[in-house]
């Protein structure tokens, strides 16, 4: 695998690209860990107004001493402005439609977008559901996240193992098995716009809703990213290297990652 | 007749429900029981004490329902205590995944039936309003809709999250079936002695719970006087009228995180999951941290004195600062406590 630059790791670079993706004035929500990060990066750096909630309910916060170690960590509870709970976090504001953008994790994900958090089985599942071969952690709230929010970022690590043709459960849906599947089956929100990665970013093609292919970074090439994803990856007309991050990028997100989570690669 | 600090005396209440741990787990506990706790999140304010004092008492069989699994779960599935369990999340967020309840379903031992974390909170409600189901656009779809856990010889499962007509739009939406737990065990940080209660930090799922379970017992951090809740109305968010019994146990969430009065015991929350990971470490872990204390002094003392000081100077210990003058000494408590 091609080296990272000296100057910022491969998880910054992601963290960064992710991080591009939210707007000002939006309102979005973060999960725990990378995309928490990613999240305060862009309300630090070029998104001052966003309105930042967690789903569990703290919102105005802003962590302080370090990563939290949960979403309901009193690293985040020790500066909001209102505690609620899953129902308003993840109903009225997310299921309800409200929701601009969700970031999301992901320990696999498929041509289609779709999210596995909860276990690798290692094969297709038959009729007859069995335990997984390694129980990951389940949906959590990003299922309610990718199901009603109007965009949904997924960010991972770019590795053979985790990008498959099919994931082994939908934990999360992206676009199922693509084209307008997603509104058949009566899903409210718009679905995932970018999976971010540590080598890349793919979007979904129109029409397909397959993942294509958008960009690279200044250390990975498509070739690169083709050899690492488990289907047969196409590369979307404009596809271009993604601008590293600048030096004011790099502040802010540094300043958010005190502890360096980012920089342990 | 008790005092609180700034000398008010205090009307002991008639209709205290406040008993000891061991008393409310023997009042209310039973094998087989659907029994939910877990309500702050993984690394949050969950009743943890309350699951310690269930192996204590050799409770078993029993059907976990833990919006988000914690410490608690993690140390109850260990131990064999766990027949089945239902829940949105298995892992321990910054602590990664949690080793006793990984092991158990991934060794067929225990069957864990995946929902998402707003479809918890809803089935909560539709248990607490006494719905037949719940309508939502959320799960549909994904492999949480059609597979289960608890029913594994169907795809889609039948009986999970049917699809059913939204009857004025036409379009389908997914059916969540409703929960009424046997005995939830809420954690909270203050309450009075007829179960008047405040939680700070995020309130998660707690109010709908607590709304939802045929049997409700708090494990508060603190018992405050009565004036405290006539002071704060807006802020119980589970009133006394739904509470069956108080338990006031200090630090009951250790390991983890109680806000405004504790932060989560970073060591101990790694120390746990690695024992947990085995058999042997779990009985080690029993030993040390279940069996071992016969008191509430006991278990601090297994906390460690310095330690409870450290966890207890967090950046949110400001957030008990309105409450504090209605804070009960334990000499005020302890005569409030009803005999067996």
């Amino acid at each position: 695998m091609s080296a990272a630059p000296q100057r910022y790791t491969r998880q910054e670079m992601m963290a960064v690209a992710a991080g591009r993706e939210i707007r000002d004035g939006e309102l979005a929500i973060f999960g725990v860990g990378l995309s928490l990060l990613a999240g305060f990066f862009a309300k630090a750096h070029h998104a001052p107004g966003v309105r930042a909630i967690t789903e569990g309910g703290i919102y105005g916060a802003v962590p302080i001493g370090g990563l939290p170690w949960g979403i309901e960590c009193n690293r985040l509870s020790a500066n909001a402005c209102s505690f609620t709970g899953a129902l308003d976090a993840l109903g009225c504001l997310v299921g309800s439609g409200r929701c601009d953008v969700g970031l999301i994790g992901a320990a696999q994900v498929d041509r289609h977008g779709n999210v596995n958090t909860t276990g690798i089985w290692g094969a297709p599942l038959g009729a007859r559901y069995v335990p997984p071969k390694v129980r990951l952690t389940g949906s959590g709230g990003a299922n309610d996240i990718a199901s009603c929010a109007k965009r949904t970022v997924i960010m991972l690590a770019h590795e053979k193992k985790r990008f498959a043709e099919r994931v082994d459960y939908i934990s999360s849906p992206g676009f199922l098995d693509g084209g307008d599947a997603r509104e058949r089956l009566g899903l409210t929100g718009g679905g995932p716009c970018a999976i971010v990665t540590t080598l890349g970013i793919l979007r979904p093609e129109p029409g397909t809703r397959e993942f294509v292919l958008d960009g690279w970074y200044e250390f990975s090439s498509p070739e690169e990213i083709a050899e690492n994803t488990g289907w047969a990856l196409r590369v979307a007309p404009g596809a271009r290297v993604v601008a590293p991050p600048d030096a004011a990028e790099l502040e802010a997100l540094r300043a958010v990652d005190r502890t360096g989570m980012l920089r342990k690669n | 007749m008790p005092q609180v600090p700034d000398g008010h005396a205090v009307n002991v209440p008639s209709n205290s429900k406040l008993v000891s741990l061991a008393e409310a787990v023997r009042r209310f506990a039973r094998d087989g029981m659907q029994y939910a706790s877990g309500a702050g999140l993984p690394v949050g304010a969950d009743a943890v004490a309350f699951g310690r004092e269930l192996l204590r008492q050799g409770r078993r069989d029993l059907h976990a329902v833990f919006h988000c699994n914690t410490q608690q779960l993690n140390l109850l599935a260990a131990a064999g205590a766990v027949a089945r369990a239902e829940g949105a999340f298995s892992g321990l967020e910054g602590f990664g995944f949690a080793n006793g309840l990984k092991r158990r379903i991934e060794s067929g031992a225990l069957p864990f039936e995946d929902y998402s974390n707003l479809a918890m909170t809803l089935r909560y409600l539709g248990g607490a309003l006494n719905w037949p189901f719940v309508p939502a656009t959320v799960n549909i779809g994904s492999d949480i809709q059609w597979r289960s856990a608890f029913d594994p010889e169907h795809c889609p499962a039948p009986d999970k999250i049917p699809t059913v007509t939204d009857p004025f739009s036409g379009r389908k939406v997914g059916a969540l079936s409703p929960l009424k737990p046997d005995l939830a065990a809420i954690h909270v940080t203050l309450a009075d002695a007829e179960g008047n209660a405040i939680m700070l930090g995020t309130e998660w799922s707690r109010f709908e719970l607590s709304r939802a379970a045929r049997r409700l017992v708090l494990l508060a951090d603190h018992i405050v006087a009565p004036d405290c809740a006539r002071q704060f109305p807006n802020l119980v968010r589970i009133p006394g009228i739904i509470v069956d019994a108080v338990v006031w146990w200090p630090y009951s969430a250790w390991p983890q995180a109680s806000p405004g009065v504790h932060e989560v015991d970073e060591a101990h929350m790694r120390l746990m999951n690695e024992w947990l990971g085995s058999d042997e470490g779990t009985q080690r872990y029993l030993q040390q941290f279940v069996y071992a204390y016969d008191s509430l002094d006991g278990y601090l003392d297994l906390i460690g004195r310095d330690n409870l000081a450290r966890l207890a100077a967090g950046p949110t210990a400001f957030l008990m600062e309105p409450f504090r003058r209605w804070v009960l000494p334990a000499e005020a408590i302890e005569p409030m406590v009803a005999r067996p």
